[in-house]
């Protein structure tokens, strides 16, 4: 195509001319116009809508912050820890930009985890949205995996026992598990050669593959449009000038929207920054101001709070509860076979992989089973958009009592997250037990509930109240 | 908005679980002195001739005392006991396998000891200043102390001194959670000979010493809170502002 | 047609002020970040006044001590080698140390032996070309890649330049400056402290 250039009045200002030059080149002002000035979007969205922007905010304070204590920070076990300290002490400023990145962490989970309960109670995640919400599934992984790297890094005793307790889950992979945590350590223990691996991953690999996913999770909206509280497919119902008629230019009103909410956002996160940044021992956790020690662990070992619901349902995971998990898992291969339309070679095989699990379930010990459910329990994430078979995408238009069932299902998870902060004791493991068969009966009872009770008619118009 | 309220009347009747306690000697309350500077500067004195002997604050430098009042000449002259610079970190002169023979375990840096000793239980103000104040004479041990807060403990009362020699009396008692067993159970000490402090004194001068462990612990502390104020003050206008901005643009969405 | 006249003043009010408010947040939390990049505690602490003593410095002989990461250099200067300064005027490049005073000689300096004392010349021992440690060439006489009627003095390895006894630089050569006299005091007759002077630390 022959390259055309725009010409402009003589007396046209220098900008327009500057970005005239540009746009010939480079799709500058498409760029801008394609993914958010002239992006059009329901113009129906609520408070749980700012999350998505706020965590890409989070994102850039996390990388400057970041950089700024590679300056300062020294990956070695001799100094780590001290050089945590120097930068507190004696960079100046220093403490400040400890303090961001590591109520930023913490602030992370909140705003990915606000981000994904409006994906749940939206329906985000359904047709043709559904590779949106596995590229977020992905950012999720990536963020647990950054997140856990970045721990080992200030060396202190959680920092130490908590990266070894990990790598050691590993350790339960039957037959290759022993050599894989070797592999994965690069020694006998957690030891300067971890730290210097995790701090490459935790620095540059995974924020990479972290920046990568959050443009393809952008794209991969943009490119289907925005959902909404109502569920209603806004792009079915066309105004003269083309755009859904439920619908308003992201620039200016979400724009000046999100601006409000970033205001509000760093209002709460400088309180924490200058008045609580330990946040009670949950955001900086008080065992890791004692410098590793190989030979001594601490009495309380805990994972950081964002990690504790998936670890209460690894620790719940005892040889007790492996029947309960072998009676669930045939029960389940039943459902199957009696309450699905499914072709009879599909049920069959669906029955086989249950009974084949179950026998597995009782080979291989709860160790590795604990493991196993642990991982599956966050990766089960990814299958909303074929377990969900509601007519109605928003909990706005399903039976009221489907309410109650994520309500349920929330408070277990936060009642989870409770438990694996504490001790445990025999009363606290049953309570994580039955809140772990919760938790995965709410997503593998789904295709059967989510059909249950009776919808209220979808509108084809969104609810909006002018303001 | 339905649900929204559901979900918040819910989560705020959440039943309170049951909270084991943790055990161990209950903590007393450190008194708060981190705006005293008097308090603090007698503090870093009974730190500097008590403590550095055996335990280093290795990542606090000596010039870092002119925060709590102090001038170089001042720090140069009375405080600067095991380096001959004021810009130097405060180690300490004992070597650590010399220590390890000794105690049987390195003394650990106190630099952000306080950061450390947080607990449900109490602060770590509370912890150090209970600690300190709990000692007493042990025959079985071989430094011949023992202490309530951290039993066993291979450090001695170094401060044995100020606050004289205790005994500690344990009494035998009925386990009330189980029957059949007994419980041992602290039930006070006893002054076999007085030191030069009053208890009163001595509880005060261990409050200056905890008070300037913690302001060593994290000694921007005042300043980030003094910070705070102007940020979130700010950041309150800021709230307010794009608030209004907001809603004059949304206004003409119908 | 009025009521959009004054959305549109209340509304640039807002804009301007939400500007103006987000720009004093950016423009502070940028200034802390950019405030890291200063000289940390430790920086400063390793680089404090250091402390020499010359009583042991016999007459024609050099000590080196380290002070901020760089060679100084104090010499005894014997009464022959501070009376041959007033040779080597004429083929000097900068002979009253005019040039950068302010950064090279302090006002103490600023005379026929820049020093303190006669005696005591203490100069940073960096080359002002590109920053390499001349060599010391203090005993007077021919030598190669110096002059025939050479003073005694120093001579630069890298690229050729060469200073009198008084860290003054010689002209036609690659370097432009005189040596730095580092702000110094002496605290005894025999002591000397590098970094510090009556008017406070450098």
């Amino acid at each position: 195509m022959a390259f055309h250039e725009t010409k402009l009045p003589a007396d046209a200002p220098a900008a327009q001319k500057a970005l005239s030059w540009v746009d010939d080149r480079f799709p500058l002002t498409k760029l801008w116009n394609d993914q958010w000035g002239k992006y059009y979007a329901p113009k129906n969205f609520n408070v749980f809508y700012l999350f998505g922007s706020l965590a890409a905010l989070v994102l850039v304070i996390q990388i400057v912050t970041g950089i700024f204590l590679v300056m300062n920070y020294k990956p070695d076990a001799n100094l780590a820890f001290a050089s945590v300290e120097y930068i507190m002490r004696e960079v100046p400023w220093g403490w400040l930009v400890r303090y961001m990145h590591s109520t930023g962490a913490s602030a992370f989970f909140i705003v990915v985890y606000l981000h994904m309960t409006r994906g749940l109670l939206y329906g985000s995640y359904r047709k043709p949205r559904e590779l949106i919400w596995l590229f977020g599934v992905g950012i999720f992984l990536c963020l647990m995996a950054e997140a856990f790297f970045g721990y080992l890094l200030p060396w202190g005793q959680m920092s130490y026992w908590g990266a070894q307790v990990i790598v050691n889950l590993f350790g339960a992979i039957p037959f290759i598990g022993p050599d894989l945590s070797l592999w994965i350590r690069g020694d006998y223990v957690v030891s300067d050669a971890t730290l210097n691996r995790f701090f490459a991953f935790h620095v540059i690999a995974i924020p990479l593959v972290l920046l990568g996913l959050v443009v393809a999770h952008l794209i991969a909206l943009h490119e289907v449009g925005s959902n909404n509280p109502d569920g209603v497919e806004v792009k079915e119902n066309l105004g003269p000038d083309g755009h859904g008629v439920d619908t308003i230019p992201s620039h200016p009103y979400y724009t000046t929207k999100d601006i409000f909410g970033v205001a509000c956002f760093l209002f709460i996160f400088s309180a924490v920054v200058f008045y609580a940044p330990e946040f009670g021992g949950y955001f900086l956790e008080y065992n890791n101001f004692i410098p590793a020690d190989p030979l001594k662990t601490p009495a309380h070992i805990a994972p950081v709070w964002y990690f504790t619901p998936f670890y209460s349902i690894l620790r719940a995971t005892t040889s007790q509860f492996m029947y309960a998990l072998i009676l669930c898992v045939l029960a389940y291969g039943a459902l199957i076979m009696t309450k699905t339309q499914l072709p009879s070679r599909q049920k069959q095989a669906a029955m086989g992989i249950a009974v084949v699990t179950a026998i597995l379930m009782l080979v291989f010990d709860a160790k590795f089973w604990g493991v196993v459910l642990m991982g599956v329990s966050v990766l089960i994430i990814a299958l909303m958009p074929w377990i969900d078979h509601s007519p109605a995408k928003s909990i706005r238009y399903r039976p009221d009592w489907h309410k109650w069932v994520y309500i349920v299902f929330g408070i277990s998870f936060l009642i989870l997250g409770y438990l694996g902060v504490q001790a445990p004791t025999d009363g606290r493991t049953l309570v994580a037990q039955i809140c772990t068969i919760i938790y995965f009966g709410f997503f593998m009872l789904m295709p059967w509930w989510s059909k249950m009770g009776e919808f209220k008619p979808v509108p084809t118009r969104v609810n909006f109240k002018p303001h | 908005m339905k649900l929204m309220k559901k979900l918040l009347m819910v989560l705020a009747l959440l039943p309170a679980l049951a909270v084991a306690s943790e055990g161990g000697y209950p903590l007393d309350h450190a008194p708060d002195r981190s705006r005293q500077l008097p308090a603090l500067q007698n503090g870093a004195k009974l730190f500097v001739n008590y403590c550095l002997n055996c335990h280093a604050a290795s990542l606090v430098r000596y010039n870092r005392l002119r925060d709590i009042g102090l001038s170089e000449p001042q720090i140069r002259d009375n405080l600067l006991f095991t380096s001959d610079k004021v810009g130097d970190l405060m180690k300490t002169a004992m070597n650590e396998k010399d220590a390890k023979a000794w105690f049987g375990a390195v003394p650990p840096d106190l630099s952000v000891l306080v950061r450390a000793k947080s607990s449900s239980a109490g602060s770590g103000a509370d912890y150090v200043y209970t600690y300190l104040r709990t000692y007493y004479q042990d025959d079985s041990r071989a430094t011949g102390w023992n202490n309530l807060v951290y039993p066993n403990v291979g450090m001695p009362h170094v401060l044995w001194e100020l606050q004289g020699v205790r005994k500690a009396k344990f009494v035998e008692e009925k386990d009330p959670h189980e029957a059949g067993k007994t419980v041992h159970r602290f039930a006070g000490f006893q002054q076999v000979t007085p030191g030069k402090l009053s208890q009163y004194e001595f509880d005060s001068q261990i409050g200056d010493l905890v008070a300037f462990m913690d302001w060593m612990s994290e000694p921007v502390k005042s300043k980030r809170q003094a910070i705070g104020f102007w940020v979130l003050l700010l950041l309150a206008f800021l709230v307010l502002l794009t608030w209004r901005l907001n809603a004059s643009f949304w206004r003409e969405v119908k | 047609m009025s009521d959009e006249n004054q959305v549109d003043s209340g509304r640039r009010g807002l804009l301007v002020a939400t500007a103006a408010a987000g720009g004093v947040a950016g423009v502070a939390g940028a200034g802390a970040f950019v405030a890291t990049f200063e000289p940390s505690e430790r920086a400063k602490a390793a680089g404090a006044p250091v402390e020499v003593d010359v009583a042991d410095l016999k007459p024609g002989e050099m000590k080196t001590v380290e002070w901020r990461g760089k060679p100084v250099w104090v010499l005894r200067r014997t009464p022959e080698m501070v009376a041959s300064l007033k040779k080597t005027g004429g083929d000097l490049a900068d002979p009253k140390s005019e040039r950068n005073a302010d950064d090279l000689t302090p006002e103490y300096a600023r005379n026929e032996h820049r020093s303190i004392k006669p005696e005591f010349l203490v100069t940073v021992g960096i080359c002002s070309h590109l920053g390499c440690s001349p060599s010391p060439k203090l005993e007077a006489g021919a030598q190669p890649s110096l002059s025939s009627d050479w003073q005694g003095g120093f001579l630069c390895p890298c690229h050729g330049s060469t200073f009198d006894l008084a860290g003054r630089v010689f002209k036609n050569k690659p370097a432009p400056d005189n040596l730095q006299v580092p702000r110094h005091m002496f605290t005894s007759d025999t002591r000397i402290v590098i970094g510090k002077d009556q008017k406070g630390e450098a």
